[in-house]
């Protein structure tokens, strides 16, 4: 079994290698040389000049604060659906996801609507208390960065701590109490110490997440707030100055790196969490008995509610808005057949544009994902750890670089890829394939191995055994790992934007035209799409979810 | 046991190695908003109608960010491109990576009707097609005409926090314009102070030139960095003159775009009469209400809100072009170390 093991460790990394290494290591390459020679004078010039050391540090520092934010967020969250028992409480769960594949350009649009200098935080404010002017200034600045971030990432602390939480076993917790524990103490003492890879695990991708973030930073920070990533795109893109934008690629991807390592460390910690035979006992958030406790959790909700659904309903409103009036015409336009000269293209060839390559790109990421999640949960290869952590390398590669790279590596021979879908979906599918990884592994480690045994005593083949037992126990999965990479290519838009041509136009980069070209209600309208392809994505992987699989992992 | 996903992974590299094919393509690599915007349609329509060929426009952004697409792809020799638009600004960078073919007046018949104060040296290739100028626009619900500023200067007055958006010199060629016509009223040696004095009254410094003019029609900011066409603008498509452009003190900032062939075209002849066409007295004459810019072309006759709304800064200035090209990569530097990293 290793020998095979080791086949499929090649054969990935020969995959990879061609769409994803070779590429990444040219531009890498550029970073390292000096008039065709090695060297390390770019790296030095980015780690001693001052602008460089300030942008590094900010993306730290904004990454910290983002992740502070979102545990700061999620926390109380996961906490009350762990605790309490509410109508519409799996459905809250499933939406947690949501944000996550909203495509960021969709999210600063909210974001603008509803926090910006006239927008509807601000002008409700100046109409309750009479003021002359906006009273809040969130946006273009530090506080809006992470605000926007903690949107994207207090879900994932909800959902990742949410189901660490109801995996422990309640008896242990009550052992305590029995023994004259009392609650802070039995928080403090047993909780805490059993959720803490769950809290590591989601901090460290949150940091991850939020360290590597382009458009929300590029659409809300403005050139005054530059993180590592904008300024690889402002030095590579507009500056074209390779040899430092590689060099900055170099020491972005050595500093996500290690923190991609620790996140798997910690992650390997979360799996092994023994399940409990009971769940934890959950009481009615809605009864006769009002507590101090349930005024700050209904504080909570309430705060939670306008900062989430804010942004998302003013996108609602202001796509069924047409000066002043309430209409459908932005939807009208949206379907219209005819070549829209504001996209170059025609909407609707947009939405196919976006269909064709997530399709491409699932098919690519779903078998390189699944190998490699069996790849982590079977093979005993000395150092698997790291070998995995290679093979999961694009978690920790910044979509900025990705796109560069296949432009820049595989644009040219032997594939001539340039300017076609194919590269989008290639770009797309590394990008995604991470994502596959992490809802199938969880789903192989669930699987009963015994099964397996089972079926090979009794004569099956391996291929037979993976075909009749492994693959119906574990397809749910699959299709939930299919429709999780599929959501995420449509919203993707980063790495789009350096392959992006007219006429491959996908629906992120519509958003991103229209409101280019004023189309604010066209704009508003081509998000809302974008914001019901995910939920709907999403309701599927929820039902999916609990019949048997746990998508908990996401 | 892994038979059947090896086949899975033959379909998925079969389904990469399927590429298009066509017939003979011309491709223009531009600026966003001439296709979102300009007359890109309707030159696709009227060229291939004339040429049997087909146009294609293609874009990665603004004029800066596509200039660094083109360049970027030279540089692993896989560009496709025919022919570029860009800023006059750019023409030192075009310059320095010997970027066009030159072009004569003899290969453009329509270069006639082009006045010689907007020509280049042949040798260069930069073929211009319209101009404007860069000014402040301003909400009119917001700021009343005797409130605005006098001077680039008084922009540093408090009444102003949080109300000028500009855009990014280094990702804009708006942008790039707007820090050159600092520096061309202030001087090498001052303006930087005053970027630095106008700290608190910008509210952002955006990307492009879309982005900030999003946040003034959408009552995110009052001033923005813009052209001088914009009221002309509002009256031709919104039915409104509420956000309108001035020339602080009357000044502005002069700029041209323009066209070249790039050299490595296998069809220089079919890119000559494509930019003969984008000459020609049809297509210039709408480039005042798509471009919202003027036209290059003398014959060609302005719509009547310009004759009304139309501002020309009476003291328009223009850095010479080879000091922008010897110091270009100082000043964006500078100005970085300024404004960015501070």
């Amino acid at each position: 079994m290793k020998k095979g093991w080791f086949l499929v460790f090649i054969g990935l990394l020969a995959f990879l290698g061609l769409v994803f290494y070779q590429p990444l290591f040219s531009v890498l390459r550029r970073g390292l040389t000096e008039g065709g020679r090695w060297s390390l004078s770019p790296l030095a010039t980015i780690l001693t000049d001052s602008y460089f050391v300030h942008i590094i540090v900010f993306s730290l520092k904004q990454a910290a604060l983002s992740t502070l934010l979102s545990l700061g967020i999620g926390l109380p969250g996961a906490y009350i659906l762990t605790r309490y028992s509410f109508p519409g409480k799996s459905a809250i769960r499933s939406l947690t996801v949501v944000p996550f594949v909203l495509p960021a350009v969709v999210v600063a649009l909210g974001f603008i609507l509803f926090f910006g200098e006239s927008g509807w935080l601000n002008q409700w404010l100046m109409s309750v208390f009479h003021l002359p002017s906006p009273p809040l200034h969130i946006l273009y600045s530090l506080t809006g960065i992470v605000l926007a971030h903690a949107f994207y990432n207090a879900p994932i602390v909800m959902r990742l701590v949410n189901a660490s939480w109801e995996g422990i076993d309640p008896e242990i917790d009550e052992a305590a109490a029995s023994l004259g524990a009392r609650g802070l103490r039995r928080f403090v003492g047993i909780t805490i110490p059993l959720l803490a890879p769950a809290l590591l695990s989601s901090a460290a991708l949150v940091f991850i997440f939020s360290f590597l973030s382009f458009p929300i930073v590029l659409a809300l920070g403005g050139a005054r707030y530059t993180t590592i990533e904008v300024g690889i795109y402002t030095l590579i893109r507009t500056l074209l100055d390779y040899k430092l934008g590689s060099a900055l690629i170099l020491v972005e991807t050595a500093l996500s790196l290690s923190l991609t390592y620790v996140y798997l460390k910690t992650e390997g910690g979360f799996a092994t969490l023994t399940q409990g035979s009971r769940r934890v006992a959950t009481y009615p958030l809605f009864s006769r008995k009002a507590s101090m406790c349930k005024l700050v959790i209904a504080a909570y909700i309430i705060i939670a509610a306008v900062f989430f659904l804010g942004p998302i309903s003013s996108i609602l409103v202001d796509s069924l808005r047409v000066r002043g009036q309430w209409s459908v015409e932005s939807y009208r336009q949206i379907f219209t057949l005819g070549y829209n000269p504001f996209l170059g293209v025609s909407p609707l060839r947009t939405v196919l544009n976006s269909l064709f390559i997530g399709g491409i790109s699932t098919a690519i990421s779903l078998p390189v994902g699944m190998l490699i999640a069996m790849f982590a949960v079977r093979s005993r290869l000395p150092g698997r750890r790291l070998l995995e952590a290679i093979l999961m390398a694009p978690l920790a590669v910044s979509s900025v670089a990705i796109g560069f790279a296949v432009l820049y590596g595989l644009g040219g021979a032997p594939l001539h890829l340039s300017g076609t879908l194919i590269a989008i979906a290639l770009a797309h599918a590394i990008l995604t394939y991470p994502f596959v990884v992490r809802v199938i592994r969880p789903v192989l480690e669930g699987l009963d191995q015994s099964l397996v045994e089972a079926a090979r005593s009794l004569g099956a083949s391996p291929t037979r055994a993976f075909f009749e037992v492994i693959l119906p126990l574990i397809g749910p999965g699959i299709l939930v790992a299919a429709v999780f990479g599929f959501a995420l290519s449509i919203g993707e838009m980063s790495a789009t934007i350096m392959l992006m041509r007219p006429g491959l136009g996908t629906m992120p980069m519509a958003v991103y035209s229209l409101l280019s070209a004023r189309q604010f209600g066209a704009a508003s309208a081509m998000g809302m799409i974008l914001v019901l392809v995910a939920g709907i994505a999403f309701l599927v992987i929820d039902r999916l979810g609990r019949r048997g699989v746990g998508c908990r992992t996401l | 046991m892994f038979n059947k996903l090896v086949v899975l992974f033959v379909v998925a590299l079969v389904a990469l190695a399927v590429i298009g094919t066509g017939k003979e393509q011309l491709v223009v690599y531009t600026y966003q908003s001439f296709v979102s915007w300009g007359p890109a349609s309707v030159l696709e329509e009227v060229f291939e109608a004339q040429y049997d060929c087909d146009l294609q426009f293609v874009t990665a952004g603004g004029a800066k960010a596509t200039l660094s697409r083109l360049l970027a792809e030279r540089d692993v020799s896989a560009t496709n491109a025919d022919l570029f638009m860009a800023e006059v600004n750019e023409i030192p960078r075009i310059v320095k990576y010997d970027l066009f073919l030159p072009v004569t007046k003899d290969d453009i018949p329509n270069l006639a009707f082009v006045p010689e104060e907007l020509l280049f040296d042949p040798n260069v290739g930069f073929v211009p097609y319209e101009y404007g100028y860069i000014s402040l626009t301003y909400d009119s619900r917001v700021l009343s005409e005797d409130e605005l500023p006098q001077s680039l200067d008084q922009l540093a007055d408090p009444r102003y926090e949080r109300m000028l958006v500009c855009q990014d010199p280094r990702t804009s060629s708006t942008g790039f314009s707007f820090l050159l016509w600092t520096i061309a009223q202030f001087g090498e040696e001052k303006y930087l102070d005053f970027w630095r004095s106008i700290d608190r009254t910008l509210l952002t410094i955006t990307r492009g030139w879309t982005e900030a003019w999003t946040m003034l029609s959408h009552g995110e900011a009052p001033l923005i960095v813009s052209f001088s066409t914009d009221t002309a603008y509002g009256a031709m498509y919104e039915d409104s003159i509420d956000y309108r452009a001035f020339a602080p003190g009357g000044q502005g900032y002069r700029t041209v775009f323009g066209i070249g062939i790039v050299k490595e075209t296998n069809q220089p002849e079919l890119a000559k009469a494509f930019i003969d066409l984008l000459l020609s007295k049809e297509i210039q004459e709408q480039l005042p209400r798509t471009e919202i810019m003027i036209p290059a072309n003398l014959q060609a006759e302005l719509p009547p809100e310009y004759d009304e709304y139309l501002i020309i800064p009476e003291d328009p200035l223009m850095l010479p072009l080879d000091l922008v090209g010897d110091r270009m990569d100082t000043w964006l530097h500078d100005w970085e170390r300024a404004i960015v990293g501070k």
